[in-house]
């Protein structure tokens, strides 16, 4: 315990000689002259003694080093100035202790000041716990426009790239940010979305204003955005199912009493239209032979031009650089891809209708 | 051979920029001789020069020896935004960016000389592009759509002025480009129906020369808003023209409430720098509805086309379309798709692709090819003036779009859906637009910019997150390195103690690769020194 007090305390320290170094992030003073208009005047000594004593944990823009560090952004929904202080003046776990003689009661004032016009959220509803979750749904689309509007869109029902939050599955069967989370903290990196580290608060946040814009959408009926099952029925069965049969060759590898029996039970409207399109999560076979030429086949799992990765059939995962084996990938999802450049719209209409009758 | 030889030299030489300056210059001061000129110790701009060929006529590294490329350092920026930014070197010091976040550092070692943090703002955090440095100034892009001047001895604020009001839903993203004395910089937000400007802003004292209107202003009956103005141009001083790409139309995805071609979005405009004043444009996509921003960079070549010398302009368009225009006039040399494109009726006289009423998104769907990110995006392509290769990052790939009356006219007003996409480089012959060679980079696509040498390397990245080392002439590996992320920014190099760097950024890692220090030595006492 006392050893980690000593840590805390180097930490300190060495942020101080750091400072002195003139290598110290800048952000306070410059920005509190940059941003006048916004930062109330004596905020540039709360400023200081932030930049002095806190950045070097709470980071410079008390965004926090998760998981160690808490974020600061948001303090003031969980605890009033007088808790801050009471925290600054005893310490808590790692949080070393800031005394009278570290810390003169006006610079402590100075830097609750500052925490509270630094806020990024909502000062004024904080306390306001009848006001709770409107005012962290209102917190989470604060946040949400600044990261995730861009390919969400505004309302979170769809932009640039991202899908509309507020048709999918994952969203509908989210419970208390469960799944939305998990997709937030790790990304989805084979879609390109970038993971977050926000803190739980911020997190809460943003999972609320997602369900509140589902919510919202799911409530105008009739003037529904996005895509609905009813906008997909535009197709003629029995064209559809001539091109499945003829000159698409879903035959070839598909059928409907087989593999696709029962399909539109299972998805329905976009996401059966996509799968259809494009089943995403297929998977390919890869056959390696090795230098001995012993031949090993296995799942698919990573291939570029350097290496080649597969499961075996006992679920390990195996690779080899391509230096020294010789391989085969054999993708029947590829014949999904030839076939864009080949159909209609109306060819995509009517397979669609044809599918829909696989319940 | 030695006639095909002498023809590609001489291609080379008249691909490259003046050497006796214009006397058209607005300032000639030794900020834009350096701009005009670079030393082959710097990166003064976002492109490197004006061209935006993103080329270096450096030749350490060649294709024998870049198997032995290392590290000489990484750069952590300990932030979650990956790194979109083109560095700038500027005095052995390093420049670069991410969303609220600017770092000086030390360009022989990596280690940091200032950081300078944006405050907490309303903006889009999409993205951050880089600075621009003018004098003792560097320029920044808040998310807010604020310009910050800075010392670029210790970073210290100077001024800050809004250049477009975040709360109607502007943000910036972009390196601003500067011409003589002015700091010239456009706009993103095309969440909103607003319209795309450029801004020429006094490097001084922030004032506003002149602004550049994209589109009417909102409202104004059956007109597009849009047309937004995000990635840095490029710059002729002979002409004393810049060359700047627009954005999409908006409303985004619904094409009905603004009927026509919908100018000057998707567009390619040359404007004056002194005075703001539109000399030329050329539309890559006449009424957009698959939000095909027309902003990859305008890459100025002078060379032969057709047996005649030319002074050209190439574009590598999000569309789908790769285009050679006469930089004098936007006069049309050749328009050829680059990859697979099924939204149009063919190519008008004026060398315009021209969209099929069809393809425009609707109820039930249209399956569209590029998807909307496009068949390329931001990251900057390269062109190699001896083998006259204009080397793109591509993006083959499908997608749904859908539109009806019940997504409105505001915004983006529809919903398009990426079926699939995989990443190509390809090596496009300017002169007849054949692809002369192919790179596979991966499923999803890539996104990494590329930068070729003279020696004949190719840098570019793969949708895996390999570094590669690419040989210019047939596209083959030469080197690679796994990074950790894709790159989403563009290469850049320079020499420093007669020491060749490529600096790269990766996920949020800055990387600087050069030969060893032996290798260096010896090749710089070697009889092959230059």
């Amino acid at each position: 315990m006392k050893r980690s007090a000593t840590v805390a305390f180097l930490v300190v320290v060495s942020a101080f000689i750091v400072c002195q170094d003139g290598q110290a992030p800048i952000y306070a003073a410059s920005s509190a002259q940059a941003q006048s208009a916004d930062v109330h005047a004596g905020d540039n000594a709360g400023a200081k003694v932030y930049e002095d004593n806190c950045a070097v944990c709470h980071g410079e823009k008390m965004e926090g080093k998760l998981p160690d560090f808490p974020p600061l952004t948001s303090i003031r929904k969980q605890l009033s100035p007088q808790q801050i202080a009471g925290l600054v003046r005893q310490g808590k776990g790692r949080m070393p202790a800031f005394s009278n003689t570290d810390l003169p009661e006006d610079q402590l004032t100075a830097l609750l000041h500052y925490i509270d016009t630094s806020q990024t959220t909502m000062t004024a509803t904080a306390g306001a716990s009848t006001a709770h979750s409107s005012a962290l749904s209102e917190s989470g689309g604060s946040l949400f426009q600044q990261n995730c509007a861009f390919c969400h869109g505004r309302q979170a029902d769809g932009g640039e790239t991202g899908p509309d939050l507020t048709h999918s599955k994952l969203v509908a069967e989210d419970a208390g940010g469960d799944k939305i989370g998990e997709v937030v903290r790790n990304g989805r990196p084979e879609k390109k979305m970038p993971r977050f580290n926000f803190s739980e608060q911020e997190m809460d946040g943003l999972v609320a204003f997602i369900h509140t814009q589902a919510a919202k959408a799911a409530a105008m009926k009739g003037h529904r955005r996005g895509v609905d099952v009813t906008d997909l029925q535009t197709g003629d069965v029995a064209a559809g199912k001539r091109y499945f049969n003829g000159i698409g060759k879903c035959i070839s590898c598909h059928a409907p009493n087989g593999d696709l029996s029962g399909i539109a039970s299972r998805y329905t409207g976009l996401e059966l239209e996509r799968r259809m399109l494009y089943p995403e999560d297929a998977k390919s076979k890869v056959t390696v032979t090795l230098p001995s030429g012993e031949k090993v086949t296995g799942t698919l799992a990573y291939l570029d031009e350097f290496t080649v990765a597969m499961r075996d059939a006992s679920g390990t995962y195996r690779s080899w650089s391509l230096q020294n084996v010789k391989y085969s990938v054999d993708s029947p999802v590829n014949a999904h891809v030839d076939l864009f450049g080949k159909y209609t719209d109306a060819d995509i209409h009517n397979l669609m209708a044809y599918l829909q009758t696989l319940r | 051979m030695k006639l095909l030889r002498n023809a590609l030299v001489f291609v080379a030489c008249a691909a490259t920029f003046n050497v006796v300056l214009p006397d058209v210059l607005v300032a000639q001061n030794i900020d834009t001789i350096k701009l005009v000129q670079p030393a082959k110790d710097s990166w003064p701009s976002y492109h490197g020069d004006y061209s935006g060929r993103r080329h270096s006529h450096l030749t350490q590294i060649t294709p024998q020896n870049v198997g032995n490329l290392s590290l000489a350092w990484v750069f952590q920026t300990e932030q979650n935004a990956q790194i979109k930014s083109s560095p700038l070197l500027i005095d052995g010091i390093l420049y670069f960016t991410v969303p609220d976040n600017l770092w000086a550092i030390d360009a022989r070692s990596g280690h940091q000389i200032w950081h300078y943090v944006y405050p907490p703002n309303k903006g889009d955090h999409i993205g951050q592009r880089g600075v621009a440095v003018y004098k003792d100034w560097v320029f920044f892009m808040g998310p807010d759509a604020h310009m910050v001047s800075l010392n670029a001895k210790d970073g210290k604020v100077r001024w800050n002025i809004a250049v477009a009001d975040v709360n109607k839903g502007y943000w910036t993203t972009m390196a601003p480009l500067i011409v003589g004395n002015h700091v010239i910089v456009g706009v993103g937000g095309d969440m909103d129906n607003l319209p795309g400007f450029l801004k020429a802003i006094d490097p001084e004292t922030g004032a506003t020369q002149w602004e550049w209107d994209a589109t009417p202003p909102t409202g104004t009956p059956n007109t597009a808003t849009g047309g937004m103005t995000w990635i840095p141009g490029t710059y002729d001083p002979d002409l004393n023209l810049i060359y700047w790409g627009t954005g999409n139309p908006t409303p985004v995805l619904t094409g009905k409430p603004r009927p026509g071609d919908n100018l000057y979005t998707c567009s390619i405009v040359a404007i004056n720098p002194d005075t703001g004043k539109l000399a030329w444009a050329f539309q890559p996509s006449p009424h957009d509805t698959h939000d095909w921003d027309a902003v990859e960079i305008p890459v100025l070549v002078d060379g032969v086309f057709n047996g005649k010398p030319r002074k050209m302009l190439m574009q590598a368009s999000r569309n789908g379309y790769f285009f050679v225009l006469d930089r004098t006039n936007g006069e049309s040399l050749l328009t050829v798709p680059y990859g697979p494109v099924n939204w149009t009726l063919g190519v008008d006289k004026k060398g315009q692709p021209i969209p099929n009423p069809e393809k425009e998104p609707a109820r039930d769907g249209r399956l569209i090819a590029p998807d909307e990110g496009g068949l390329t995006n931001y990251r900057s392509p390269s062109f190699d003036p001896k083998t006259g290769l204009f080397l793109v990052d591509a993006h083959p790939s499908y997608s749904i779009y859908f539109a009806k009356p019940e997504d409105g006219d505001y915004g983006w007003a529809g919903a398009d859906y990426g079926l699939w996409g995989k990443g190509v480089l390809d090596a496009i012959d300017y002169q007849t637009g054949k692809i002369r060679w192919s790179h596979e980079l991966g499923p999803g696509g890539s996104g990494a910019g590329v930068l070729t040498t003279d020696s004949g390397v190719t840098f570019t990245g793969d949708a895996h997150g390999n570094v590669l080392a690419l040989d210019t002439s047939n596209g083959k590996t030469l080197w690679h390195a796994g990074s950790g992320a894709s790159m989403q920014s563009s290469p850049i190099t320079y020499e420093l103690d007669g020491r060749q760097y490529v600096v790269m950024g990766s996920g949020g890692v800055l990387f600087a690769w050069a030969l060893p220090q032996d290798t260096v030595a010896s090749e710089r006492q070697g009889p092959s020194t230059k």
